[in-house]
């Protein structure tokens, strides 16, 4: 056993060791402190650089640059988010995944990285990610203008929603921007609410438009788009032709007033017609709809079907007293709706579902 | 200073430390927390100091000129400072650890450890391509050391603290306390059930507290998250553990190939032996900046996926051959940094070629490389539970746990077959020193050479001629006698041999003609038994007893009825008594 009158340099030795570590300490600290701040102030030199090189395009470079700069500052979120963009910006989505996958496993809230993984996940189609992102980086946190940043990933939403065709998800979110939105964007939403299925709004917000601005031709274009959705087509020929006088060389216009001509010209339901051109229009109809059958169901007529298109063909051929023209105009119609019935059974292909004889014939239905 | 005048709570304070010191156990682990901060302190600046003079040095983007310059004057002054002032201070580290743990008594002297910190950090700062982490075990241990022997404790409790100090420095040189842990029972002591298992923790564990409060939490590398795309990638991985086992022991036979050269050449170019490795590494750094330092700052970049084909092969093939120069030429530093690098590109190397070829079945290059580096290290170090924790805890990504332990199994399996010596052992050989297996340590618990051995009898000179060896030991009573020049033992001839010489006709004839190219020792720690199985392979009944530091150095003979003796069969010899 060693006594401590015979080892005075135990208790020396043990306050020589405390002395070292505090000096150590002190030295350890100064020098992570210089260290860091030296990091911090070369990393955000090369994350400079790197956004002007995104500027002028040379992405790969710039992917460099916030490379250099994250292992000299790491855990930095913003160089973090930058690289993930010029990785998206370079085609390298995979990484730009791996490294948006960092930031959100350390802050699932985070918007603007919920923003990008969502940009990142369109690029590989999967859309339904992407609308969570998207959701994500709507109520997410956003560091800077949260408001602003906030409309911005509602409207990618929107437009990805709009590119998928979900017209309910589409409307929600429409409706949820109703009043957030800049006038510029009004012509847009008044669109959106009509691929979203709502012509009645879009029409509503094409009117606002024409009340301020009555020769805005891409607003009477849209109004006469909802005018159609909604099956008034005498306004929306009013409609598109105003716009075409508004603006003459607007082709969709042009398309759509062309339709719109064409339905108006066979449609037999339409008010103000004589008794003789609702029949003449109904037995027209009636034989558009037997040849468009025929065509689909080729060689392979089915006996149900041969006889409702036997009947079609003597009923175009027989002679129609004036009196009965109202009579059988209805019958006409009835035939034609039985085979288009048909059709739908038989036929593989789907009708143009935009085409004056299945417009006619849907309004009919209704 | 009158003990009437000494305040009362240094009085208590003198009373407390006594009652500490009576307390082997307690002691025990107050010393490993304050070992483990101390070197957990020291590491930190270590780390801190090199990184900064490195970035000074040789900045990126600097000219080439200066990247061939600064290590050539580094290894040259480095080289001077080594042979002149700090000659233990040499290498990695741990082949002098483990020979001051299992041969001096854990005696590190505190010149020693400050000349491995200065020179190491000199060194790696002017792109030597060499590791910060075997010098930072040295230090580690060495401090343990100094602050044991100057506590007054014994050499067994100085022995017991050296482990600590290394698992500290260990776990603030790596960022992994577990792995370091690990390292030093495994590779250290050699020995997974050590009694000293609570100490290392507990040191490893406040020096890594340590790391943190100074440098925060962050990992030795950010890498992104790990996936296992197709079990089919499993067998990639075992390619992988292939192309790692051979890549390591192509290093391996490399590094001591050189080292045997080097050490071949006359002492007095020891000092600027490592401008070699200087130069070896400016003129690969003049081409390929990368090559130089520790590389850790590239290999976050391949772990991250930025990998060109052609650049890993290359810096794969420039970085082993750079390192074994480095190494073999005499400059200080250690090969667990370069293992991981070398390891990260021949990863990396495997991943992108895996990758192009089956694109959708496989990870990126990235986590090839991941896993390539606990690969070489297994390899290379010989350490397989360490190296796979270690990875492990530089991702802390549980899914990358099985393909680790395939290839590294497979690295270390063919490492061990195609270089049976593991590295450090064959490094402490090259310089004379025979490390205990952890099989001696074993059967050093039983009866040992020292116990029965007896002093060194009369010894032959080499140049004696037979007739004079026959009339120097006729009175003799061994049968083999050490023959002995000025630098030490060189054999151990048989009276049978002399006189077989004398009748051929060859009694003239000197000693030394009569000697083998090796002749079987033992150690004072061996076992008796080891000292029998040496006899019966021999066929000789009188060993040499030398030094395990020199075994060149005569300690002492041992004779197969000293060992019979030792058991209570004979009784203790007559002077006059034949043996053997």
């Amino acid at each position: 056993m060693i006594k401590l009158s015979e080892g005075p340099s135990f208790l020396g030795t043990l306050v020589l060791v405390f002395l070292s570590m505090a000096v150590l300490f002190a030295v350890d600290t100064f020098l992570a402190g210089a260290d860091r701040a030296e990091s911090v102030a070369g990393a955000a030199r090369l994350y400079r650089e790197g956004e002007d090189l995104m500027q002028h395009g040379r992405h790969a470079e710039a992917i460099g640059r916030f490379q250099d700069a994250l292992s000299m500052e790491r855990g930095n979120r913003d160089y973090q988010r930058a690289l993930a963009e010029a990785q998206l910006a370079a085609g390298k989505s995979a990484d730009a995944e791996s490294t948006l996958s960092d930031l959100l496993q350390s802050d699932p809230t985070d918007g603007s990285a919920s923003l990008l993984m969502s940009r990142v996940i369109v690029k590989q189609r999967r859309y339904a990610e992407a609308i969570s992102y998207l959701h994500r980086a709507i109520y997410g946190e956003w560091k800077n203008d949260p408001a602003g940043n906030r409309l911005r990933a509602r409207f990618e939403l929107i437009d990805l929603l709009a590119k998928r065709n979900s017209k309910e998800e589409l409307l929600s979110e429409l409706m949820a921007v109703q009043d957030q939105l800049p006038p510029e964007l009004e012509r847009k939403r008044g669109r959106l609410f009509l691929q979203a299925g709502s012509p009645n709004r879009a029409a509503e917000v094409f009117h606002a438009i024409l009340n301020d601005d009555p020769e805005n031709a891409d607003a009477l274009t849209g109004l006469g788009e909802a005018e159609f959705a909604r099956g008034d087509y005498r306004a929306a020929q009013h409609d598109f032709q105003s716009g075409l006088r508004a603006a003459p060389d607007d082709q969709e216009a042009r398309q759509h007033l062309e339709l719109v001509n064409q339905v108006l010209d066979l449609d037999p339901t339409i008010r103000g017609l004589g008794p003789s051109e609702r029949f003449r229009r109904s037995r027209r109809l009636m034989a558009m709809t037997a040849e468009a059958v025929r065509n689909c169901a080729g060689q392979n007529v089915l006996p149900e079907l041969q006889e409702l298109l036997g009947q079609a063909d003597s009923a175009g051929k027989e002679r129609v007293k004036p009196a009965q023209e109202s009579e059988n105009a209805e019958s006409y119609l009835g035939l034609a709706e039985q085979l288009w019935e048909t059709r739908k059974k038989i036929c593989k292909t789907e009708p143009d579902s935009n085409g004056p004889l299945a417009l006619v014939l849907a309004r009919i239905a209704q | 200073m009158d003990s009437e005048h000494v305040p009362n709570w240094i009085a208590r304070l003198t009373a407390s430390l006594e009652r500490l010191r009576q307390r082997e156990n307690q002691l025990s682990l107050v010393l490993s927390l304050i070992i483990g901060a101390l070197v957990g302190l020291v590491v930190v600046a270590f780390i801190l100091l090199t990184g900064r003079f490195a970035a000074r040095m040789y900045p990126p983007g600097g000219s080439g000129w200066r990247r061939v310059l600064v290590p050539v004057l580094g290894s040259l002054s480095t080289g001077y400072l080594l042979a002149r002032y700090f000659p233990f201070a040499r290498g990695s580290g741990i082949p002098q650890t483990k020979f001051a743990l299992f041969i001096a008594d854990g005696r590190i002297m505190f010149r020693t450890v400050l000349g491995k910190f200065f020179c190491c950090s000199a060194s790696l700062a002017s792109g030597i391509a060499l590791g910060r982490e075997g010098p930072s075990v040295q230090v580690g241990a060495g401090l343990a050391s100094v602050v044991a022997r100057n506590l007054g404790l014994t050499p067994k409790q100085v022995k017991a603290l050296v482990p600590t100090g290394c698992a500290a420095a260990l776990a603030a040189a790596f960022n992994t306390p577990i792995a370091a842990v690990l390292f030093s029972l495994e590779e250290i002591m050699g020995d997974l059930h050590a009694e000293v298992l609570g100490s290392v923790v507990l040191s490893a564990a406040t020096s890594w507290m340590v790391l943190h409060l100074i440098l925060g939490d962050d990992p030795l590398f950010y890498v992104s998250g790990y996936r296992l795309l197709h079990p089919s990638e499993f067998a990639v991985y075992a390619v992988l553990g292939v192309v790692g086992g051979l890549g390591s022991v192509c290093f391996v036979k490399l590094l001591l190939g050189l080292r045997a050269w080097f050490m071949r050449l006359p002492k007095w170019t020891v000092w600027f032996q490592p401008v070699v490795g200087g130069i070896t590494v400016g003129v690969m750094g003049y081409f390929v900046p990368e090559v130089m330092g520790v590389g850790y700052h590239h290999v976050e970049r391949v772990l991250n996926g930025d990998v060109v084909l052609k650049a890993v092969v290359l810096l794969a093939v420039l970085k082993i051959v750079a390192t074994a120069v480095c190494y073999a030429s005499g400059n200080a530093g250690g090969i667990f940094g370069p293992a991981l690098f070398i390891g990260a590109m021949m990863g990396a190397t495997v991943g992108s070629i895996a990758n192009a070829l089956f694109p959708g079945a496989t990870a990126g290059p990235g986590a090839y490389a991941l896993v390539g580096m606990g690969t070489a290290f297994a390899g290379i170090v010989r350490t397989p539970l360490t190296s796979v924790i270690m990875i492990f805890e530089i991702t802390r990504d549980y899914t990358i746990i099985v393909p680790l332990m395939i290839s590294n199994l497979i690295a270390f399996f063919i490492s061990q077959r195609l270089q049976p010596e593991p590295i450090y052992e064959a490094l402490a050989q090259q310089e004379g020193v025979h490390l205990p297996t952890v099989h001696s340590r074993v059967q050093a618990e039983r009866i040992q050479v020292r116990q029965a051995m007896r002093a060194v009898p009369a010894v032959l000179a080499p140049d004696l001629r037979i007739t004079a060896a026959l009339d120097q030991v006729k009175e003799g009573v061994l049968e083999a006698w050490p023959v002995v020049d000025p630098n030490g033992l060189c054999g151990m001839i048989r009276n049978t041999d002399l006189e077989k010489a004398a009748c051929d006709g060859r009694a003239d004839h000197k000693v030394s003609e009569f000697l083998g190219a090796d002749w079987p020792h033992v150690h004072p720690d061996h076992s008796v038994s080891v000292a029998l199985e040496r006899m019966g392979v021999s066929g000789l009944k009188v060993l040499p007893v030398v030094s395990r530091a020199n075994v060149r150095q005569l300690i002492g003979i041992i004779a197969l009825n000293d060992i019979l003796s030792a058991y209570g069969v004979l009784s203790p010899l007559a002077p006059a008594e034949k043996v053997g």
